[in-house]
């Protein structure tokens, strides 16, 4: 490969990172605070690009889309929390395999109301060109988007680490039940971070859209599978922890494929199976595993 | 009920299964029973393999179509490669391969417990379906692997309509004796130690990694079994029989049927199977939403009857008695 | 029998073990005592292997055991009953001994059901115990008091050389109290016994031995008699509350 392919790919790597931060992040806070791995994610991280396509047919703006898709998640995601998980509090298995049913709930009425055939769009008019880099041409829009994701992982840190509300997430990722005890309402808490979640994952379905495409099976790949490589590599939990995965695994998934095509999974698989059996916790990993 | 006539029950239960398509011909003629019912036996296999882990040993595996589509794949690359359609020698491949990945796969997740190991078993068998995607030149890639051999023991070949139904009947019943046995063995014994109380289990003297690793190499191979089986009766392996999809079906059938019980993923296969074949036929051709139907028929159950159909069965049979005395 | 020498175990900045050496010799009856955060339940979590050391060494009849794993130990001969009772709860008593019983075995018997002589030799620990009658009944059902002579009666299942008792008479009925103290008074010379406990009177009862730990370190070592009568060791406890039942 050439030093422009290899600076090309680097950037479809770095760019592919940022898409995997955005998505995962959403998925590490709810585990982090809630201890429930949301197997919705990737049928959120879905609706949200779905609803992106309805909202650009409709109003023309990839940006109202940006808007509107991560709104509408959060309202479901804060909705959807007390209704179906705050039943199950403290039976943290059984909300999982909740997650599973309302994935397969919302997976089925998207194809229902959106049909089953793969669908496109196209990144904003203004992000839509190329411009010139190192001996080549590279997309504008890959290139908002690693922009797009190094912002949003600042603010997020930001937010963490200097807020009230911040503080509170942190303290409820160290122990939930004491915040309980402490007289925070973990409830209302509970349903904020499951809404920031999935409007984050729904977030990623729109930034994606442009590069990822729309189509059936898009809720675990890329959604569910890459979000949980992710986390399982970097650590669950933590911000730091998606941060890490996601800057590991989206290069080495972008360059696997180049250099190994067909097999290029194998090399996600080598990764996965390194880490596991390194620091079985993920790198960064904030959860204990039996011993 | 005395126990010999129990037994005798059962095994006319049996007989009457596996002989299906023989005495049900009068009323059956296009077969759909027969395919449905066959169907739905493979997915029962499934099921109770996946039980071993989820009921018995307490390790919710949400990966296990991976050891289903190797199975399935196995089978029909052992026969195209080797130029065989001999049945021992497909579903021999298909069961070593299954174990094979089983054994790699269990080393890696088998130290985790709970939710953790949920994930990863998911994310290890999402990675295994994505080979499957994308190695076309083995596996067909998206395009599938077809023209899987007829399944043929000498010159017994399997795949006339009703002798498919009685391989996969006879698995059906050889799959449900040998958990059996293994429940009530002292191997299904330390399983469900480890289930109740893994700390304990360590601390009377039980390897329980090597013990949790050694279920998960079995339901993987039986899971492999039924893949196989599944291949032989569509002469088609996709590979979404390796994808989540396959291994949600087959959790949620466990679980909606009643986890740890023998007869429990027997009824939740019979129940998924309703779903989707039955409820389709019922709404107008336009609105496919079966699996939605399903998703929120699993909602329910996990949120209001989480034993599923075995342990509503139990209840109630116990609340009667008790009202009866 | 048991070997310790120099044990050290902090977690993080808290150092839980600082240098605990100690001698237990076979058939002994040793006492473990101290006050709170003394370190008693780190010793015995290190001793079954549930925590590694950060330093020092265990030897179990003259094998290094610093490095085995709590099942490996297991079946070397050493027996823990739990501080906080840690039994099979929807199991029934006999299913949670025949359990202990089966683990001196190899568990990989897949061709036919557990041999009855396993639930035999439960049933007759159980009556040993005290809990004949109860054989039946689930784990999770039992009082708390029956529930440590279950544990007891788990324990003794696996034919053990050294028990691990870590408070066994923690929030017991002074009939509870006793009932279990004239259990292992009871038990066989053969067993090594080390016992965690702050009731003093089943210290005196019980103990050849007394080891007194206090902020990782042991204090005083030595019989009933002359720990009694140790200064340092009543300025220790002076002051805390010792529960005496």
């Amino acid at each position: 490969m050439s030093l422009e392919q290899i600076f090309q790919q680097a950037l479809n790597g770095l760019s592919f990172g940022a898409l995997l931060f955005i998505l995962a992040s959403g998925l590490s806070l709810v585990f982090g605070m809630m201890d429930v791995v949301n197997l919705a994610h990737g049928a959120f991280y879905m609706l949200g690009a779905y609803i992106a396509l309805s909202v650009v047919q409709v109003s023309g703006s990839f940006w109202l889309a940006m808007l509107a898709a991560p709104l509408v998640l959060g309202v479901l995601g804060f909705a959807l929390e007390p209704f179906l998980l705050r039943r199950l509090r403290g039976r943290h298995l059984d909300q999982v395999l909740l997650t599973i049913g309302v994935s397969l709930v919302i997976v089925d009425l998207i194809g229902q109301l959106w049909g089953r055939e793969v669908r496109s769009l196209s990144a904003p008019g203004g992000l839509d060109g190329s411009i010139a880099l190192i001996g080549g041409v590279y997309p504008v829009y890959r290139l908002f988007v690693i922009a797009f994701g190094v912002a949003l992982a600042v603010v997020m840190g930001v937010v963490y680490r200097r807020t009230k509300i911040g503080m509170l997430i942190r303290a409820g990722v160290q122990d939930a039940e004491m915040l309980g005890a402490l007289g925070v309402d973990t409830n209302r808490l509970f349903a904020l971070t499951f809404a920031t979640g999935a409007a984050l994952a729904g977030l990623a379905g729109v930034v994606a859209a442009p590069v990822f495409g729309i189509q059936p099976g898009m809720d675990t790949d890329p959604g569910l599978l890459y979000s949980l490589v992710v986390v399982v590599v970097g650590g669950l939990g933590t911000l730091s922890g998606a941060v890490a995965g996601s800057v590991l695994v989206g290069p080495a998934d972008t360059f696997g494929k180049v250099l190994f095509q067909d097999v290029a999974l194998a090399v996600i698989f080598a990764i996965v199976a390194l880490v596991l059996l390194l620091k079985p916790t993920g790198l960064l990993g904030r959860i204990r595993v039996a011993r | 009920m005395t126990s010999l006539a129990r037994w005798a029950l059962v095994a006319l239960g049996a007989l009457g299964l596996v002989t299906f398509p023989y005495w049900s011909g009068p009323w059956e003629s296009s077969r759909f029973a027969t395919t449905v019912i066959r169907d739905a036996l493979v997915l029962a296999i499934f099921a109770l393999s996946l039980d071993l882990l989820v009921g018995r040993a307490g390790m919710p595996s949400l990966g296990h179509a991976a050891f289903f589509g190797a199975g399935a794949y196995a089978a029909g690359i052992a026969g195209q490669r080797l130029a065989t359609d001999q049945l021992p020698v497909t579903l021999g491949a298909a069961a070593a391969v299954a174990a094979l990945l089983a054994l790699v796969i269990g080393v890696l997740v088998v130290r985790s417990e709970g939710i953790f190991f949920l994930m990863l078993t998911l994310a290890l068998a999402q990675i295994v379906f994505a080979i499957a995607f994308q190695w076309t030149a083995v596996t067909g890639g998206s395009n599938g692997l077809s023209g899987v051999g007829r399944p043929m023991l000498a010159t017994l070949d399997f795949s006339a309509p009703d002798l498919m139904y009685v391989l996969v009947a006879g698995t059906f019943v050889l799959t449900a004796l040998v958990l059996w046995g293994l429940g009530r063995s002292p191997f299904g014994r330390a399983l469900m130690g480890v289930r109740e109380n893994e700390r304990r289990m360590r601390a009377l003297g039980y390897d329980t990694t090597r013990l949790r690793l050694s279920a998960f190499v079995i339901a993987g191979t039986m899971a492999g079994v039924a893949g196989a089986l599944s291949a032989y009766s569509t002469r088609f392996v996709s590979a979404q029989d390796a994808g989540l999809g396959n291994s949600v079906r087959a959790f949620v059938t466990v679980l909606v049927g009643g986890a740890g019980t023998l007869a429990g993923p027997m009824a939740g296969a019979g129940l998924v199977s309703v779903i989707e074949r039955v409820v389709p036929s019922l709404l107008p051709p336009d609105l496919r939403i079966a699996e939605a139907i399903l998703g929120i028929v699993f909602i329910v159950f996990v949120l209001f009857a989480r034993q599923g159909l075995v342990g509503l069965g139990v209840a109630r049979y116990a609340s009667l008695r008790a009202r009866r005395r | 029998m048991i070997e310790i020498r120099d044990l050290r175990r902090a977690f993080g900045g808290v150092v839980a073990l600082d240098g605990v050496s100690l001698v237990v010799a076979e058939g002994e009856r040793r006492a473990v005592i101290g006050p709170n955060g003394a370190g008693k339940t780190t010793l015995i979590n290190v001793l079954t292997g549930e925590v590694p050391p950060t330093g020092g060494s265990v030897r179990l009849a003259g094998r290094d055991i610093t490095r085995l794993r709590p099942w490996q130990r297991a079946r070397l001969g050493l027996a823990h009953v739990y501080q906080r009772a840690e039994l099979f709860a929807p199991l029934d008593a006999r299913e949670n001994v025949a359990l202990a019983v089966a683990g001196r075995r190899s568990p990989y018997r897949v061709f036919r059901a557990p041999p009855r002589s396993e639930y035999d030799e439960a049933n007759t620990i159980l009556d040993r115990v005290g809990l004949a009658g109860r054989e039946g009944v689930a784990a999770r059902a039992l009082s708390h008091g029956e529930r440590r002579q279950l544990e007891l009666a788990v324990a003794l299942a696996q034919r053990p050389r050294v028990l691990l008792l870590d408070e066994p008479t923690a929030g017991m009925s002074p009939l509870e109290t006793a009932r279990i103290t004239d259990l292992v008074a009871g038990l066989d010379r053969t067993l090594t016994i080390v016992i965690v406990e702050h009731d003093m009177d089943v210290v005196f009862r019980l103990a050849d031995r007394v080891t007194v730990l206090h902020e990782g370190r042991v204090i005083a070592d030595g019989t009933a008699a002359d720990v009694r009568g140790d200064a340092r060791v009543h300025d220790v406890y002076l002051g805390k509350a010792v529960t005496v039942a």
